[in-house]
C-alpha cells in the first residue's frame, strides 16, 4: 500500500470515551501514528459497554471499543506513579498533537495543561475535548452525550406528540462532535504546517452539537416556532412514515418527497381510487389527512416482507428502506460494496469487526491494520521504539509499577 | 484555501465549516438561485430566496456567485475557478457531474491539485447508490432509525433532519485529511462521502452486533433494552424531564455510587441500597446473582428521588455532587442556558434585509487562529462581478453579456 495521508503526525492520546476517540481513531485510519494512554486506575468506560462479541462481558470483547479505538497503540500509564509523568512529558515532546477529553481540571491537576505542555514543546497543538467547555459555569459539569444532548434540545425532538419523548439512542451529541473535533485539529495541523505555529482549540462537544439546529435555532429566535415531538410526521412531505412490515418489529421506511413519489406509491399500492379521493389530493390535504392515509398504507405494507416493499418501491422511484437491524447491515450489499465492516487483526480475539472510515479518500485510502488495543498491549513498543529508552530503564519502569 | 461550494442542502455545512476555520469559501448557485433557497422554514413565514431558514443558517462566511452549469460558457468559468481552487464540494446524484464533464475526472485535468469532496446519500456507486432517499431513508438504511422511538410503536426519527449534516461534517474533515496530505504531494483526489455510512456512527457502533454474534439492541422510551435491563435516560422530575444515567461498571459506577449516596443522606433510600456495590453491580444482573427485581426496586427509588425536585433543583445537586444528570430542554430553553452565555456563544449574524439573527456561534475555540463569522449569508449573485469581474477579468460588458445569455 501507498503513503498514507497522515503519515507521520504524532498523536498522543488521552482521550476517553467516544467523542474523543473518534477524533484520533479517523486520524489513525490516514495514517497517523496514535498512541492511547489508558490511566490504570481509571481504563476507559466503554470497554465496560457492548456489543460484546458473542456477549461476554470482558474488557476486550467490547465492539465498541474496538470501533473507537482500531488502528492506535494502547499504554497503561499509573498516573500516581512520578515516572509515569516522565514517559508522559517524552511523549509530549514526540508529539504533534496531544489529544484529551477529561474534565477541565483532570489535566491541569496532572500538569498537563496546554501552558505546561507548551513550555516543552512550543508548537504542540492541544485539542480539549469536553462535555460544556473549558471555561464558564458548567466548565466542570463532567458527563456523558446523554446530558449533553439533553441540555441541547435534542430530547424532544424524538417522540410521539402524545407521550414523554424518547430521545436519540444514547449519547448523541458524542456522534457529533468528532466530526467538529476532526476538522479542529487538521485546521490546527495545516496552520503549524504553513506557520509552525501549535496552539490550543477548546471543543465543547454542545457547541459543536448545536451546529445541526442551526435551523430550528434561528427559526426558535427569529419567528418563535416551537419544536415538540411529532413522531415521523413531516413538515413538508407527506406520506411520511416508518410503516409495519410482515415479521416481528419489522418496518419499512417511505417518505414521499414530490408528488411523483405519491403517485408510484399509490399505484403499488393498487388502490386507484385514491388518486380522486378528496382528502389527499394535495400535500396539504395529505398532511391534514395523515393519520387516516398513514393507516391506509399500513394496512398495506403488513402483508408484505421489508425487503419486498423496499425493491418494489425503490423500483418504482419511492424514496423507501428497510428500517435496517444489525443483521440487514451485517448483509446490506451497498456496505459490502463499499468494505464498511472490515476485521483488522486484534490481539486475542478473532474476527472483531469494526467499521471502515466512513469516508474515503481516492488516492490515499484509509487503512486499518491493526484492531484496538488491549490494555497495555503496546507498553514495551512504545517506550523502545517510540521514545528509545533502554531495556534496563524499562525493566525499572515496570518494577516499580509506572505501568500498572 | 480556496473552496468552491456546489452542493445543495446535502452539503452546505462543509463549506460553512471550511468557512468558519478562514478558508475563502464561494458558493456557486445556478441562475436564479440554489433550490436550497426553496426549503421551508421561512423567515417572517415570507416565502423568499433570503428567507429560507435552511440557507440562511448554513452559508455564512460564504460568497456566492451563479453560473449555468447546463452552459458551456458557464462550465468553462467554473473551470477557470476550478484551476484556482482547492477543494470543491458538490453533492449531485452518482453521475451528475460526469454528464456534465464535471465529474472529479475532468476537473482533475484542469488542476491535478484540486481535492474534490462528493457527498451522497450511499456513495458514488454500488447497487443502492441511484437510490432514492430522504433524511428518513437514511436514518433507516443506518441502522439509526430501528433504535428510536418507543418499543410498541413504529420507530421514529429526530424530527430536525439530520443525516445529511453527518456527512457534511464528515466531509470537512475529510476534505482537510486531502489538504494536508496534498502539501507534500501537490495533489489532489476524490473524497467520497455516503450519508449512509456518515449517520451510521449514532447507532454507537450496535451496527456490529450480528457480526459479533452480539444480541440486537432494542429501543426503548428514553433509553434502550440491555438483556433483560430495562436502562432509561429520560426521568420525570417535578416540573419536566431530566436525562439521569443509572448504570454500573468501574467507570460509570462511580457516579451511581455518589447518586445513592446522596439519596441515602436525603433519608430517601435504605441502608441497603446504599450499601451496594454499583460498580459490580451489572455483572452480578446479568449473571442472575441479582435478581432483575431488585434493580426495578433500586430505579424506583431513584424515579421517587427525582420527582420530587425540579429540573433546576436537580441540576443543581448533580453540579455540586458529581452526579449524572441534567435538564432536558427544549429549543427555547437553550438561550436561557448560562453556560452558552458565558461563552458568548450565541452570534448574531446580519440578514440581507439588515435586521440581524441568533445563530450557534463557533463549533471549536481556537488560541491562535479564532473562528469568526466574517459575512453574512449571500445574496443571489452578489458577488459575481466581485469574483467573474474582479478576479477572471471579465469586463462589465462581458458580464452584462453573459447575463443576457442566462450563463450567469
Amino acid at each position: 500500500m501507498g503513503a498514507q495521508a497522515l503519515a507521520g503526525v504524532k498523536v498522543l492520546d488521552f482521550m476517553w470515551v467516544l467523542a474523543g476517540p473518534g477524533i484520533t481513531r479517523s486520524m489513525a485510519d490516514y495514517g497517523a501514528t496514535v498512541v492511547r494512554i489508558e490511566a490504570t486506575t481509571r481504563t476507559d468506560p466503554i470497554r465496560t459497554v457492548g456489543p460484546f462479541q458473542r456477549d461476554l462481558v470482558a474488557p476486550e470483547s467490547s465492539a465498541l471499543w474496538w470501533n473507537n479505538n482500531a488502528g492506535k497503540y494502547g499504554m497503561t500509564l499509573d498516573m500516581s506513579k512520578p515516572e509515569a509523568r516522565t514517559i508522559v512529558l517524552d511523549l509530549v515532546r514526540w508529539a504533534d498533537i496531544v489529544a484529551e477529553a477529561f474534565s477541565p481540571k483532570a489535566m491541569r491537576a496532572w500538569g498537563l495543561d496546554y501552558e505546561s505542555l507548551r513550555a516543552i514543546k512550543p508548537d504542540i497543538i492541544m485539542l480539549s475535548s469536553c462535555l460544556m467547555g473549558q471555561s464558564g459555569p458548567l466548565a466542570r459539569f463532567a458527563g456523558f452525550g446523554n446530558l449533553a444532548a439533553a441540555m441541547c434540545g435534542f430530547y424532544n425532538l424524538v417522540g410521539w406528540p402524545d407521550r414523554t419523548p424518547s430521545g436519540p439512542f444514547s449519547a448523541y451529541t458524542d456522534y457529533i462532535a468528532p466530526r467538529f473535533g476532526l476538522a479542529a485539529v487538521m485546521a490546527a495541523l495545516i496552520h503549524r504546517r504553513r506557520t509552525g505555529e501549535g496552539q490550543y482549540i477548546d471543543q465543547a462537544q454542545a457547541e459543536s452539537a448545536l451546529q445541526f439546529l442551526a435551523v430550528p435555532i434561528i427559526d426558535n429566535a427569529a419567528n418563535g416556532h416551537s419544536y415538540p415531538p411529532v413522531g415521523n410526521e413531516d413538515l413538508y412531505h407527506a406520506p411520511h412514515g416508518v410503516y409495519p412490515a410482515a415479521g416481528e418489529d419489522r418496518w419499512i421506511a417511505i417518505a414521499c418527497r414530490s408528488e411523483a413519489h405519491w403517485r408510484a406509491l399509490r399505484e403499488e399500492i393498487g388502490r386507484t381510487e385514491l388518486q380522486a379521493d378528496g382528502r389527499f389530493r394535495t400535500l396539504a390535504e395529505r398532511r391534514q389527512n395523515r393519520v387516516v392515509l398513514d393507516m391506509m398504507i399500513g394496512e398495506w405494507t403488513r402483508n408484505y416482507t421489508a425487503e419486498t416493499l423496499e425493491r418494489r418501491l425503490q423500483e418504482a422511484g419511492v424514496p423507501a428502506h428497510t428500517v435496517q437491524n444489525a443483521a440487514d447491515l451485517a448483509i446490506d450489499p451497498q456496505l459490502a460494496h463499499r468494505g464498511h465492516f472490515v476485521d483488522p487483526p486484534h490481539a486475542t480475539a478473532e474476527h472483531a469487526w469494526v467499521e471502515n472510515s466512513r469516508f474515503k479518500l481516492s488516492r490515499t485510502p484509509a487503512q486499518i491494520a491493526r484492531n484496538a488495543p488491549t490494555l497495555g498491549q503496546h507498553n514495551q513498543y512504545v517506550l523502545e521504539q517510540i521514545l528509545g529508552y533502554s531495556e534496563d530503564r524499562i525493566a525499572g519502569l515496570v518494577a516499580d509499577g509506572a505501568l500498572g | 484555501m480556496r473552496v468552491l461550494d456546489l452542493s445543495t442542502e446535502r452539503g452546505l455545512l462543509c463549506g460553512q465549516m471550511l468557512g468558519d476555520l478562514g478558508a475563502d469559501v464561494i458558493k456557486i448557485e445556478p441562475v436564479g438561485g440554489s433550490p436550497v433557497r426553496q426549503l421551508p422554514p421561512w423567515l417572517d413565514e415570507r416565502p423568499g430566496a433570503d428567507n429560507s431558514i435552511y440557507w440562511l443558517a448554513f452559508n455564512r462566511n460564504k460568497r456566492a456567485i451563479t453560473l449555468n452549469l447546463e452552459s458551456a460558457a458557464g462550465r468553462g468559468l467554473l473551470k477557470q475557478l476550478v484551476a484556482k481552487a482547492d477543494i470543491l464540494i458538490e453533492s449531485e446524484e452518482p453521475g451528475r457531474m460526469a454528464a456534465a464533464g464535471l465529474d472529479y475526472a475532468a476537473l482533475s485535468a484542469a488542476n491535478p491539485a484540486l481535492v474534490y469532496v462528493a457527498i451522497t446519500p450511499f456513495g458514488q456507486d454500488g447497487p443502492k447508490a441511484g437510490w432514492a432517499d430522504s433524511d428518513l431513508i437514511l436514518m433507516a438504511a443506518a441502522g439509526v432509525l430501528i433504535l428510536y422511538g418507543d418499543e410498541d410503536r413504529a420507530p421514529i426519527r429526530m424530527s430536525v433532519p439530520q443525516a445529511y449534516h453527518h456527512a457534511a461534517a464528515d466531509a470537512a474533515g475529510a476534505a482537510l485529511i486531502a489538504y494536508y496530505e496534498r502539501l507534500a504531494s501537490g495533489r489532489g483526489q476524490l473524497v467520497d462521502v455516503a450519508a449512509q455510512e456518515s449517520i451510521g456512527l449514532a447507532g454507537q457502533s450496535t451496527a456490529l452486533a450480528a457480526l459479533v454474534e452480539s444480541a440486537e439492541t432494542q429501543r426503548m422510551a428514553g433509553g434502550a433494552k440491555l438483556g433483560g435491563l430495562r436502562v432509561p435516560l429520560v426521568w420525570s422530575c417535578k416540573d419536566g424531564l431530566v436525562s439521569c444515567v443509572f448504570l454500573f461498571g468501574s467507570a460509570i459506577g462511580v457516579f451511581t455510587r455518589r447518586l445513592v449516596d446522596y439519596i441515602f443522606a436525603q433519608g430517601a433510600c435504605d441502608e441497603t441500597m446504599k450499601n451496594t456495590d454499583w460498580i459490580g453491580y451489572g455483572a452480578k444482573l446479568m449473571s442472575g446473582e441479582e435478581p432483575l427485581a431488585n434493580y426495578e426496586q433500586a430505579k424506583a427509588v431513584i424515579a421517587e428521588f427525582l420527582q420530587g425536585r425540579s429540573k433546576a433543583e436537580l441540576f443543581e445537586i448533580a453540579r455540586a455532587n458529581n452526579l449524572l444528570i441534567a435538564p432536558i430542554a427544549t429549543i427555547e430553553d437553550l438561550r436561557e442556558n448560562p453556560q452558552f452565555a458565558a461563552r458568548q456563544f450565541w452570534q448574531t449574524v446580519a440578514h440581507p434585509d439588515g435586521r440581524r439573527l441568533t445563530y450557534p456561534g463557533a463549533f471549536a475555540r481556537f488560541s491562535a487562529t479564532p473562528m469568526s463569522i466574517r459575512r453574512r449569508p449571500p445574496t443571489v449573485g452578489e458577488h459575481n462581478r466581485e469574483i467573474l469581474g474582479g478576479e477572471l477579468g471579465l469586463s462589465d460588458a462581458e458580464l452584462a453579456a453573459l447575463a443576457q445569455q442566462g450563463v450567469i
